[in-house]
């Protein structure tokens, strides 16, 4: 598994748009595809422990990061900051991450209305109530804005790390250590949570106090993962489910495991989405789907036939 | 102050048509009256008479028809169309993304002219159930140009000055582009940074560009644009920036670290090309190539 990502660490180091060769002396290697395969290994790693903590937490194998709502949010704070010309070369980040944050808090004050107890049925249809609305306001703002700029503003929801640098990398890798962790110190009650609210009481987890953690660390995640990247779909919803066919099902083993194969799927598909079609470019979001798919069927098919 | 230079540039425009307009004689109309050409839908479109009521859904066609002096037709523009400054007096029917058919129609044209998209396409098939002419014309390149200028003519009764605008516009696109010398600099416009966006060849502004004497580091690219990576635009390192920009303020990219691996980032090496004349192909296709040469020399001697 490590010797898995290390290898797709250092394909994505060597193959480019650019062959290595002409690249000699100059920083590029450094100073884009370095920091661009690190964001990329923690941006796919955290997208995946995100999706299995949300499909343990939801009981739902369809949960995704970008089920909930966030990324609709994230789109929103977007285009708002481009729509109003938001000065400064982090705004466009920050606007996405306030978004998904308000997102993330309305979908939760919704999920908590009908009592102390927060209900996943409400977390699933509240989230894409919460994204279907953002997305008309998204799209009422893009048409009546005059700015023909604004167009563009899609292009970056479909995914891409094209923003990668060592800032970026540095701002995420503070950021994301402790979401992770509240989700890994779940691993054991989220374990329990598959055999329903109940079972899981009496077997001693805290089934409120997990499911509010791991919730809001999930969207912490999606929300930085979104900010930096835009909406990269399948890794969270896919790679869990890999996880589990081949790992089975402990959240201890199923967490780092998704952390890994999340990093290195995404690590691959970008490396893909930047040479195959040079010196263009695809959004890496169509890539993951493109691979990330037929591995998944693969598996499946090999699942129910043992 | 650039705004006057622009009209400098459209004085001598107006001064070559007229030399053209003169010395030819005014091509007549066909026997019957009818008024016909053939839009790039490959659909026939005939008219009773001359346009006198014309609705423009596209800024080029607006500048064209203007060029050729048929401005006083124009009943409806879009709200893009900024150019000529007496243009923006028309009354807009919206931003023609798509069409808005009801505003459109209520402007009682006898002649709507599109831009030939999929969903202009429908719209005119709309227009014409509600009996209104229309006609859909390419305008991709500077070559569309010329024929495009020569049916507007047609249409609205303009066929002398149609026509010497088109033979203006077509020996423009017809000037061999300037030698690439040693010194020639080398350029990429970026249309968007996140995702990056440049220009390609697919697109008038790479014309533009080899008509000015400098070279697209992206004229490999077949398409008017597509999506690249900075590592792309690092290697392939440009001289010169170009920004389809109004004011001459850096974009806040400019201060992020990945677009610093960029060398003509990192120097300040920006171009800003205002958008009423670069942001489309149009009549003033030889004053945009002399703007952006001169552009190209003054950014050229910044040390």
């Amino acid at each position: 598994m490590v010797a898995l990502a290390i290898g797709a660490a250092t394909t994505a180091l060597l193959l480019g748009p650019v062959p290595l060769a002409d690249l000699r002396g100059t920083g590029i290697v450094w100073d884009l595809r370095a920091p661009r395969a690190v964001l990329g290994f923690l941006v796919g790693g955290s997208l995946a422990v995100a999706g299995a903590g949300l499909q343990a937490l939801v009981r739902n194998p369809l949960a995704d990061p970008f089920l909930l709502g966030l990324s609709g949010g994230a789109a929103l704070g977007a285009v708002v900051a481009i729509a109003f010309d938001v000065a400064g070369a982090w705004a466009l980040p920050l606007a996405a991450f306030a978004g998904a944050l308000v997102a993330l808090v309305l979908v939760y004050r919704m999920a908590l209305a009908g009592g102390g107890a927060l209900d996943p049925r409400i977390l699933l249809l509240g989230g894409v109530a919460v994204g279907a609305f953002a997305a008309a306001v998204t799209t009422a703002i893009v048409s009546l804005a005059e700015a023909t700029e604004l167009r563009n503003a899609f292009l970056w929801l479909w995914g891409g790390l094209a923003t990668a640098s060592w800032d970026t990398v540095l701002v995420v890798a503070i950021y994301v250590p402790l979401p992770l962790a509240v989700i890994a110190a779940a691993a054991r009650p989220l374990d329990l949570l598959v055999l329903g609210d109940e079972p899981a009481g009496y077997l001693g987890a805290d089934v409120e106090r997990v499911r509010r953690r791991v919730y809001v660390a999930a969207s912490l995640l999606t929300a930085a993962a979104v900010a930096v990247s835009g909406v990269i779909g399948f890794i969270g919803l896919i790679v869990p489910h890999i996880g589990r066919l081949v790992w089975g099902h402990r959240h201890r083993a199923l967490l780092p495991a998704s952390f890994v194969g999340g990093g290195t799927l995404l690590v691959l598909a970008d490396t893909v989405a930047r040479t195959i079609v040079a010196p263009r470019e695809l959004p890496v979001g169509i890539v993951t789907a493109l691979i990330g798919v037929p591995l998944f069927v693969l598996l499946l098919r090999r699942w129910t036939i043992t | 102050m650039r705004s006057a230079v622009a009209q400098a540039h459209l004085a001598g425009l107006v001064f070559a048509l007229a030399l053209a307009g003169a010395c030819r004689p005014a091509a007549d109309r066909s026997p019957a009256g009818l008024v016909t050409v053939t839009d790039d839908a490959g659909r026939a479109v005939t008219l009773d008479t001359a346009a006198r009521r014309v609705v423009s859904l596209l800024p080029s066609f607006t500048e064209l028809l203007f060029a050729i002096g048929a401005g006083d037709r124009l009943v409806g523009r879009t709200t893009w169309c900024d150019w000529p400054p007496e243009a923006r007096r028309i009354q807009s029917v919206g931003d023609g993304l798509p069409p808005n058919i009801e505003a459109v129609a209520a402007r009682r044209p006898d002649l709507v002219v599109l831009y030939r998209s999929g969903p202009n396409v429908t719209a005119a098939e709309q227009l014409e159930r509600l009996g209104i002419a229309t006609a859909l014309f390419d305008l991709n390149q500077l070559e569309d140009l010329g024929p495009a200028a020569r049916r507007l003519g047609v249409l609205t009764g303009r066929i002398a000055s149609g026509d010497a605008l088109a033979r203006v516009l077509d020996s423009v696109v017809a000037q061999r582009p300037q030698p690439l010398g040693p010194t020639s600099q080398s350029l990429v416009f970026v249309v968007w940074d996140n995702p990056p966006i440049v220009i390609g060849a697919g697109s008038y502004l790479d014309r533009l560009a080899a008509l000015a004497g400098a070279r697209n580091v992206f004229h490999d690219i077949p398409t008017p644009s597509a999506q690249v990576s900075i590592e792309t635009i690092a290697a392939r390192d440009p001289d010169v920036v170009a920004l389809l920009s109004d004011t001459a303020a850096r974009p806040a990219w400019a201060g992020r670290r990945e677009w610093r691996a960029v060398r003509a980032v990192r120097d300040g090496r920006f171009l800003y090309l205002p958008g009423t004349l670069f942001g489309r192909p149009g009549p003033r296709a030889a004053a945009a190539v002399r703007e952006l040469r001169r552009r190209l020399a003054v950014v050229g001697t910044v040390p």
